[in-house]
């Protein structure tokens, strides 16, 4: 542990100010386009469902007036983790599969089911990270915080707690640079007393033990802070009931089509997928 | 009728020995300025919490505005005609955008949209915020931050702000803007209780209330409570704990008798008067005791021959390295350290102080030059980082919140232990360092480290950096937001280090302890714009673009030199002014 900067790790999404009508949105339109994307991306049976939503993504950046490719430089961190599942998929094999061989390493063989399910997991993520980086660069922190309270308004009339379960998100997210802040101010005064993290020796409770001299005060920061923030907002009248609103999102031109839109393009990608998924595998002979 | 009234209220923690808040009673009238002033744990943030009804008083009771405070249904009326401002400006934001922050408390009392913007657009102009109002709260200044704490009070259209230690954590210039934001409101008819340990700032107050130990040990004006009386009876030593505001230290030690709120230029006229009036002759003899009036922390400064203790050479640091939001925090700076000398690092919050002490101990490396500490290069090849590290030990700001044992004894023990220490050479070295902290071996080993007071964790996160036996000290703010009584002791801990030889360095926002230093270094944006001793820092090079401002007996020296008179010498503090002063 040499360099002890933590910031530099904690990166949340970057606001990129176009001014486009995709930004004009209400922020409970862009939540329901990134749910009818993500769906697809993650639960698709096959490629067309996991990279269709890619590929609406990034129509959808060009109209935002958002770099295509700076969205996908944010796949760069991400890119060993691929490696990480090819290898393992190469080296474990799966319980009677019988697709057919691609190629033999020693004891270890590629087959056609595995590089299947390889790039599946890499189109699957790389749709991922485009969609929630379009999300991102197209509303603000605050707009996600409301986003989230009027994207779960239908809910609210149910009786789920949307304005409490949106303001429990923006704090919890509203306290990670916190955290962080004193996870690395704690660290340092550690270290300066000569603590030595990750290289102790012994058993896994001695490796434990070790970390204690950092748990233990963050916890009572963490703890302190929050208890400060909860007086604050008492003082200032909170009781999470009889709440107005000072931000409220005017609809724009069109809201109600772009939501239809993101609907429709879901359950579109969906039968899609399955209609064209199906018969590949099938031809492919993955699942034989 | 009083806008807030205490009648006999007492209020006490589960579980504690004494009442925090015991039978009080007080009456505030509307537009009134109160000062609220007190040794830590007296009571003064429970009086508040009292106020507001955050806290319900056991016995007596409290009435605001006519309403019982405590009762649950009078809520939203009490805590909209007395808001509170507190200590840590991060930790009483809740949005993400200014404006929508300053909107939160009116949005919970749920009143319509217009009202709301209207009450938001007036309370940003008060606070001269306008133009920030659309920018997330974590791109202000510390300063910036507290005066959006006061906006969001402001904007619940209240009768009375009160403020909770609300400027303990800011620098020279975001507390300057806080206190005249205050006397603002005051003018404009607020009622304001300002909570706070810094005897100038209580001094601006129409009248002084002085808890110990629960209870008003005093209620009346500056000028009696400074002035003449001197029959506090059982309160007498925590009072003088408190110590003087810059103002009547420097009076007194002059011979003149002074407002408590005066000016260096208001007191500088009035000694004026007395001096041609005949009525002062300057007799050098003066004998101020208070925070300013001791010599520099060695007779002789040390001079940088041989082999300094650090060398910084041309230095720069960038945060956040390779991302979009890289920063440089240090920018080419050069200094060197000589060994056995105090330096002192001034300049606004986020100027580059904290980062230039990490560099210094090996915590950070220097993206560009070389930092020596203690004769080797921090970046060199097989640089044993945690000898380095332990050598010349770094104390963090609030140092106390790393601490992690739950017996005194043992979170000092955590460094030597580090070190392989065992058996009796542990003991005895932890024995040395509580003791040189001023925690006796015997009394607090066994204390559990959460019950101790803010100034003991303080002293013994200290202890805990001695323990380690360093060969220099690098200290960030050692002595903020403490009680006066502890910031004097930990100030004298390490002068008496200083004295004994060991290298200092310390981050201030405290130009009174920053003059005690042998060499001020003032840093802004990254930048070591001055480096120096600090006669010559706070004379001859002093430039009010730093923001840091000036000691209050150079200041009163300066001002006396304008109106004719002769002062001797560059004086930093009451006693050589005092001598220095001719007719």
């Amino acid at each position: 542990m040499r360099d002890l900067e933590f910031f530099r790790n904690v990166s949340i999404g970057q606001y990129v100010d176009s001014g486009s009508p995709v930004h004009r949105m209400t922020p409970a339109t862009k939540y329901l386009w990134l749910v009818a994307l993500s769906a697809p991306a993650v639960a698709s049976l096959g490629y067309a469902g996991a990279l269709l939503p890619l590929l609406s993504a990034l129509c959808a950046a060009v109209a935002a007036g958002v770099r295509p490719s700076f969205l996908l430089r944010g796949l760069k961190p991400i890119l060993p983790l691929f490696l990480v599942v090819a290898v393992m998929q190469f080296i474990f094999g799966w319980p009677g599969d019988r697709s057919a061989v691609l190629f033999r390493l020693g004891p270890f063989s590629a087959t056609a089911r595995e590089a299947h399910i390889v790039l599946m997991a890499v189109a699957r993520t790389v749709s991922l990270v485009v969609i929630v980086g379009l999300f991102t660069s197209t509303t603000t922190e605050g707009e996600a915080a409301h986003g989230i309270e009027d994207f779960l308004a239908p809910l609210a009339r149910l009786g789920f707690p949307a304005h409490a379960f949106a303001l429990a998100a923006t704090t919890a997210l509203r306290f990670i640079p916190i955290v962080a802040g004193e996870l690395e101010s704690i660290v340092k005064a550690q270290a300066a007393r000569g603590a030595d993290f990750g290289s102790g020796k012994g058993g896994v409770v001695a490796k434990a033990r070790a970390y204690l001299p950092l748990f233990v005060p963050v916890m009572i920061r963490a703890l302190e802070r929050a208890e400060a923030l909860a007086e604050a907002m008492e003082a200032r009248c909170y009781t999470g009931r009889g709440r107005t609103r000072f931000v409220v999102y005017e609809l724009q031109r069109g809201e109600w089509v772009a939501r239809l839109a993101a609907v429709f393009l879901c359950v579109a990608i969906f039968v899609l997928d399955s209609a064209v998924s199906a018969p590949l595998a099938a031809l492919l002979g993955v699942f034989a | 009728m009083p806008l807030i009234e205490l009648k006999d209220a007492s209020y006490r923690y589960e579980g504690a020995q004494r009442s925090a808040v015991d039978n009080v009673s007080l009456s505030i009238q509307a537009g009134e300025y109160l000062a609220v002033v007190g040794p830590n744990g007296s009571g003064k943030s429970s009086l508040l919490r009292l106020l507001n009804g955050l806290l319900s008083p056991q016995t007596g009771s409290v009435r605001v505005g006519g309403l019982e405070a405590s009762d649950p249904r009078n809520a939203h009326a009490v805590r909209s005609a007395l808001t509170l401002v507190f200590q840590s400006p991060a930790d009483q934001i809740v949005s993400t955008v200014v404006e929508e922050d300053v909107a939160f408390g009116p949005e919970n009392l749920g009143l319509s949209r217009p009202e709301i913007a209207r009450r938001v657009a007036a309370a940003l102009e008060a606070t001269g915020l306008t133009e920030e109002r659309c920018i997330p709260p974590h791109f202000l200044s510390a300063g910036q931050q507290q005066r959006l704490a006061v906006a969001g009070a402001i904007a619940m259209e209240p009768r009375a702000i009160a403020f909770d230690e609300a400027t303990s954590m800011l620098d020279p210039g975001g507390r300057d803007s806080v206190l005249a934001l205050i006397d603002s409101l005051a003018g404009r008819g607020m009622a304001i209780i300002h909570v706070t340990h810094d005897m100038s700032e209580a001094a601006r107050a129409g009248r002084i209330v002085a808890m110990v130990a629960g209870k008003i040990a005093f209620d009346g004006s500056p000028a009696e409570f400074w002035g003449g009386r001197t029959d506090f009876g059982a309160a007498a030593c925590a009072i003088a704990s408190l110590g003087l505001p810059s103002a009547v230290s420097a009076a007194r030690s002059l011979g003149v008798e002074a407002g408590a709120a005066d000016s260096a230029e208001g007191l500088a006229a009035l000694v004026s008067s007395r001096l041609r009036g005949g009525g002062l002759v300057p007799s050098g003899a003066a004998s101020a005791a208070n925070e300013v009036g001791h010599a520099a922390a060695h007779g002789t400064r040390p001079v940088s021959e041989g082999d300094p203790a650090f060398s910084l050479e041309a230095v720069s640091y960038t945060y956040l390295r390779g991302t979009t939001n890289q920063r440089a925090a240090v920018e080419a700076v050069s200094f060197a350290v000589p060994r056995g000398a105090v330096v002192a690092l001034v300049g606004k919050t986020g100027s580059g102080k904290s980062t230039i002490l990490q560099l210094m101990d090996s915590i950070a490396f220097p993206t560009k030059g070389r930092v020596i500490c203690l004769g080797e290069d921090t970046t060199a090849k097989g640089v044993d980082l945690r000898r380095l590290r332990t050598s010349a030990p770094l104390s963090v700001q609030r140092p106390e919140s790393a601490l992690f044992e739950p017996y005194a004894g043992d979170d000092v023990a955590f460094g030597p232990r580090n070190l392989g220490l065992q058996g009796g050479g542990l003991v005895s070295r932890v024995r040395e360092a509580m003791e040189l902290a001023g925690l006796p071996f015997g009394d607090f080993r066994d204390r559990r480290t959460r019950a101790l007071s803010g100034g003991e964790k303080r002293r013994l996160a200290l202890a805990g950096v001695f323990a380690l036996a360093p060969e220099a000290l690098l200290l960030d703010e050692p002595s903020s937001a403490l009680d006066p009584a502890a910031k004097r002791a930990v100030l004298d801990i390490v002068i008496g280090l200083a004295r004994k030889g060991m290298t200092v360095v310390m981050a201030t926002h405290s130009m009174e302890e920053a003059a005690r230093a042998d060499f001020v270094g003032v840093v802004s944006r990254g930048r070591l714009t001055a480096f120096g001793p600090p006669e010559e820092i706070f004379y001859a090079a002093f430039d009010p673009a730093w923001g840091i401002g000036r000691p209050f007996a150079c200041e009163l020296a300066l001002a006396l030199r304008k109106a004719g008179h002769v002062v001797d010498g560059l004086p930093l503090d009451l006693d050589s002014l005092a001598l220095g002063l001719r007719a």
